[in-house]
């Protein structure tokens, strides 16, 4: 039987220990949402905050990002950064985002406190929203067994978990973070496996079709870049995409500026995408971004064996080489 | 002009009608709803809540050419706005509220040729929101109602298998006059149903919020640290303002193919760090705190000091689709209680 | 409909210089309109600025530097910092660019007549400075006193310098220039700016300041304005942001609730106090 695996009160314990410390300056963690079933990142700084900190199957949010995703504004005169560790809350899937930062040496592991989270899968919140449209919220969500409880408003209902578990959960290959300080909760064991059965339909399809599927699709994007900017790995300093001298992209919101932004951005992950599935959920145009993302992650890892984010040793994809590469594919 | 009835049955004629006008509808692909234009009335998905891109975008396109150019050509070649007659059929009035608000701004002492152009050659057909598109809506704290008519030219009202339709405006009128022969006199009956399903679709909307004041107050709280924690977990992407009917910045490029080019402007974003950067490398707005306050302090302060409207009508897109759950109501609470 | 104000007049380089050396070298454009019937409507006043660009390459906003007095052409002084001014800075006598304008509000020159005028630049802040200056030069008995207080980097960064030497022979303007940093032969004052003026310190009787520089430079003088006994009122200054537009409708210049495309580039600081989004 799979319970709700947190328990708030550790939770807070553990978050105010952490908090306390001289050498922490924010704590990265979730709290309750404004509104249905949303839970939101939380930003702690001080002990008083810890009490909103919270996890639940709504804690969708991979808070790896943002580790990676703030700005650096010039500092005012006299004043420097503040370099103390940051702690964030993380899941097996969003670990991995961790782990991948820091081989691309985005930062050092003994700048972040990592606190894990053994997860038994989150919900997909297109599916909640469409499935209780008028929950005014802000409600809670429970994993009872095979399946979720939703309550708000006064009102509980028990649904199958299926119908609105995130479809990344149910692939998912590392419940319990591959990198951690300290873990929230005992382990929870491998429960699925990927069999890419999900992109089987898009492998199969030839040139002409994946163009007319993917025309369709990249025609809705308004290049909000939502999904680049909740992607816990695009963190150029300079995004190719924003650059204006030389301007590499157009800013026109076109089919042929999109299919180039969408293309450009899925080679930028090859090798990289830790499949957290964050820029697919954000999408307001449900573009299927991580159609491309999942073929990529399947080539790079049958073609070279190689996860990204799954090992704290390994060096980046691209920065290794070996004889035996395959190369088949180069023309 | 007195309401009139049009049966559901005869929708599709109505719309076949209304085809000599370049029509738009809203339409569904996967889960989002757009507005289209459309050839075929079956493509108008008319049982839906809110379209995902506001129809500003008819008027106000994502992208368009102002003017073209060609090398050595010292005459530049002006882009005619035009698009035709157009009608788009089946708005919320949130979002035909915003046009009309968003259309003082392009008429402000300069008037923009484009947007001004399109506009009045454009007649909105709202649908009324018999039940309330979202938990989130709030068009009646902003002077909205989900019955409203400002910027719309015809109203429809759902009554089950029909729609009332009530003309507003001379340009309705035109519409109404296509459809003369759809159209039967609105009964007593029909007018009451229409006027309770009003009433009643008012109570729905659960979510307030006090504007009193805040044009007032916003500006007295720039340096307050609330801010920076509801800014916190920005990630600075255009969600928000893009799907934001009154939204209307813009950013203006040239692109050059060989020897001929175009200046165009496109939709810009005022939560996007380039949007203020000097070309010294200056930032007046250096982070997503500055930029977040703007955003409110533009919608809720400047725009009704210089128009008198509030630049929000309560749609409530960016509150359900901002990835990590900023809420504009939730800000404005804290700033009425700060 | 009034005229497409996106669309731009063509016009013709009749002279160009530069003023400056160096990789923010500034570059000054004498310009008439490719079509001479554009005169018959355009009249702008001094400190109103343009859109000034080249299709392809983008427009970026400049001050108008010669005043409404200076007849049958216009003047742009342009320092090479971003994309467009770049390319601006490769065009040579008998090439055109593209400007439409005049665009902003105006340093309210005719209502300063009889009062006396002291103006305080920095760089190229000069440029919007420079019509207030020719303005009141072309109509000297409708003004009183007149200073200019100007100072850059070293010597070599002086814009107008041969403008200077003009006035100073003239007589009709007292000219006191400063360099940042001591150099061979400079006969004047060495200092920042705000020192300088502070070093003439004009009166503030009867009198108004009008200042423009970068940033930082106009805060200091500001502060020192004041010191010096004048009111908020009596002083006006420039402010500047990114535009696109220039007409009060892409929405990114604001400061505040003003708009510096339309509400501004001149401000009385007064008005601008206590925005707290205005460098000033």
């Amino acid at each position: 039987m799979v319970e709700q695996l947190i328990d708030t009160d550790k939770l807070k314990k553990i978050a105010e220990e952490v908090i306390s410390r001289e050498d922490v300056r924010l704590l990265i963690g979730y709290r309750k949402g404004t509104f249905g079933f949303r839970m939101r990142p939380a930003f702690v700084e001080e002990v008083s905050e810890v009490g909103e900190l919270e996890f639940t199957p709504a804690c969708v949010n991979n808070l790896a990002t943002y580790l990676t995703n703030y700005e650096r504004p010039p500092l005012p005169r006299g004043t420097t950064n503040d370099t103390r560790k940051v702690a964030v809350m993380v899941k097996g899937c969003d670990s991995r985002a961790l782990l991948q930062q820091m081989v691309e040496l985005a930062y050092k592991r003994d700048d972040v406190i990592i606190l894990g989270i053994p997860c038994n899968g989150v919900i997909d919140p297109a599916k909640v929203d469409k499935r209780f449209p008028e929950a005014k919220g802000p409600g809670d969500v429970k994993r009872e067994g095979d399946n979720f409880t939703f309550s708000a408003d006064g009102k509980t209902e028990t649904v199958p978990a299926a119908e609105v578990i995130a479809d990344k959960c149910t692939r998912c290959r590392y419940p319990t973070p591959l990198v951690y300080d300290e873990l929230l909760a005992p382990e929870v064991e491998r429960f699925a496996d990927d069999t890419y059965e999900d992109i089987a339909g898009l492998e199969k399809r030839g040139s002409d079709e994946k163009w007319a599927y993917w025309e369709e699709k990249f025609s809705r994007c308004v290049r909000c870049y939502g999904c680049r900017n909740v992607c816990p790995m695009c963190y150029c300093d300079e995004c190719v995409l924003d650059r204006l001298s030389p301007q590499w992209m157009r800013r026109s919101v076109d089919i042929s500026e999109n299919t180039a932004y969408h293309i450009s951005r899925a080679y930028h992950l090859a090798g990289r995408c830790i499949q957290c599935g964050e820029c697919q959920r954000v999408c307001p145009m449900d573009i299927p971004i991580m159609e491309m993302n999942r073929k990529f992650y399947k080539d790079v890892a049958e073609f070279y064996e190689y996860e990204p984010g799954t090992d704290a040793e390994e060096k980046p994809l691209l920065s290794i080489f070996s004889v035996d590469d395959k190369e088949d594919f180069i023309l | 002009m007195a309401e009139k009835i049009l049966i559901k049955e005869r929708l599709g004629d109505a719309l076949g009608e209304l085809s000599k006008f370049r029509l738009l509808a809203p339409t569904k692909s996967d889960e989002v709803v757009l507005f289209k234009q459309i050839d075929d009335p079956a493509e108008a998905y008319l049982d839906y809540l809110n379209s995902t891109v506001p129809p500003k975008r008819v008027v106000f396109p994502q992208t368009e050419t102002l003017f073209k150019f060609r090398a050595g050509e010292p005459d530049l070649e002006e882009k005619d706005p035009s698009e035709g007659e157009t009608v788009i059929w089946g708005l919320r009035p949130c979002d035909a509220r915003a046009m009309a608000i968003v259309e003082k701004l392009f008429n402000w002492d300069y008037e923009d040729p484009y947007y001004l152009k399109r506009r009045e050659e454009t007649t909105l057909v709202g649908l009324a929101c018999s039940s309330i598109p979202s938990v989130n809506c709030f068009c009646t704290s902003v002077g909205g109602h989900p019955f409203g008519t400002e910027g719309l030219d015809v109203l429809l009202t759902d009554l089950g298998d029909k729609y009332l339709v009530e003309v507003v405006s001379d340009k309705g009128a035109k519409v109404a006059e296509a459809l003369s022969g759809l159209l039967a006199d609105a009964a007593g009956a029909d007018k009451e149903a229409a006027a309770k399903l009003s009433t009643e679709a008012e109570k729905g909307i659960s979510r307030t919020i006090g504007t009193e004041g805040l044009q007032e107050k916003l500006l007295n709280l720039w340096e307050n640290p609330l801010w920076k924690k509801v800014s916190a977990a920005c990630l600075g992407c255009g969600v928000c303002t893009y799907l934001c009917p009154t939204c209307h910045c813009f950013d203006i490029q040239d692109e050059v193919e060989e020897d001929e080019g175009r200046r165009a402007r496109m939709w810009d974003s005022c939560m996007f760090c380039e949007y203020t950067l000097h070309g010294s490398g200056h930032n007046p707005r250096p982070t997503r705190r500055e930029r977040t306050r703007n955003r409110i302090n533009h919608k809720y302060s400047y725009f009704p000091s210089k128009f008198g409207d509030i630049a929000c009508v309560g749609c409530a897109r960016c509150i359900n689709l901002c990835p990590v759950n900023i809420d504009i109501l939730d800000i404005l609470q804290q700033v009425v209680e700060a | 409909m009034m005229k497409n104000p996106y669309i731009p007049y063509r016009v013709n380089i009749i002279d160009t210089w530069f003023e400056t050396p160096g990789d923010r070298c500034i570059k000054t454009f004498k310009v008439t309109f490719a079509d001479e019937k554009v005169w018959e409507t355009w009249s702008h006043r001094p400190g109103q600025c343009a859109m000034v660009g080249m299709p392809g390459v983008g427009e970026s906003m400049f001050c108008i530097s010669s005043s409404p007095t200076e007849k049958e052409y216009l003047r742009f002084s342009i320092m090479r910092v971003g994309k467009v001014t770049q390319a601006m800075h490769t065009l040579e006598q008998g090439e055109s660019f593209y400007i439409r304008g005049p665009y902003g509000n105006a340093f309210p020159v005719d209502d300063w007549k009889g009062k006396d005028i002291v103006t305080v630049g920095g760089g190229i802040g000069q440029a919007p400075l420079r019509p207030v200056i020719q303005y009141i030069r072309d109509n000297r008995g409708d003004f009183g006193d007149l200073k200019l207080i100007y100072g850059a980097r070293t010597s070599a960064d002086h814009c107008f310098k041969d403008e200077f030497a003009e006035i100073n022979q003239k007589g009709d303007c007292a000219c006191h220039l400063s360099v940042d940093v001591e150099e061979e032969d400079w006969p004047h004052y060495v200092g920042f700016v705000p020192a300088l003026l502070m070093d003439v310190a004009p009166s503030p009787d009867n009198t108004i300041a009008v200042t423009c520089g970068p940033p930082v430079m106009i805060g200091f003088v500001l502060k020192n304005l004041m010191e010096l006994g004048f009111a908020p009122t009596q002083i006006y200054t420039t402010l500047e942001n990114r535009m696109k537009c220039a007409i009060g409708k892409c929405g990114r210049c604001n400061v505040g609730n003003l708009y510096v495309c339309k509400d501004g580039p001149v401000f009385r600081y007064d008005q601008i106090k206590d925005v707290a989004e205005s460098t000033a």
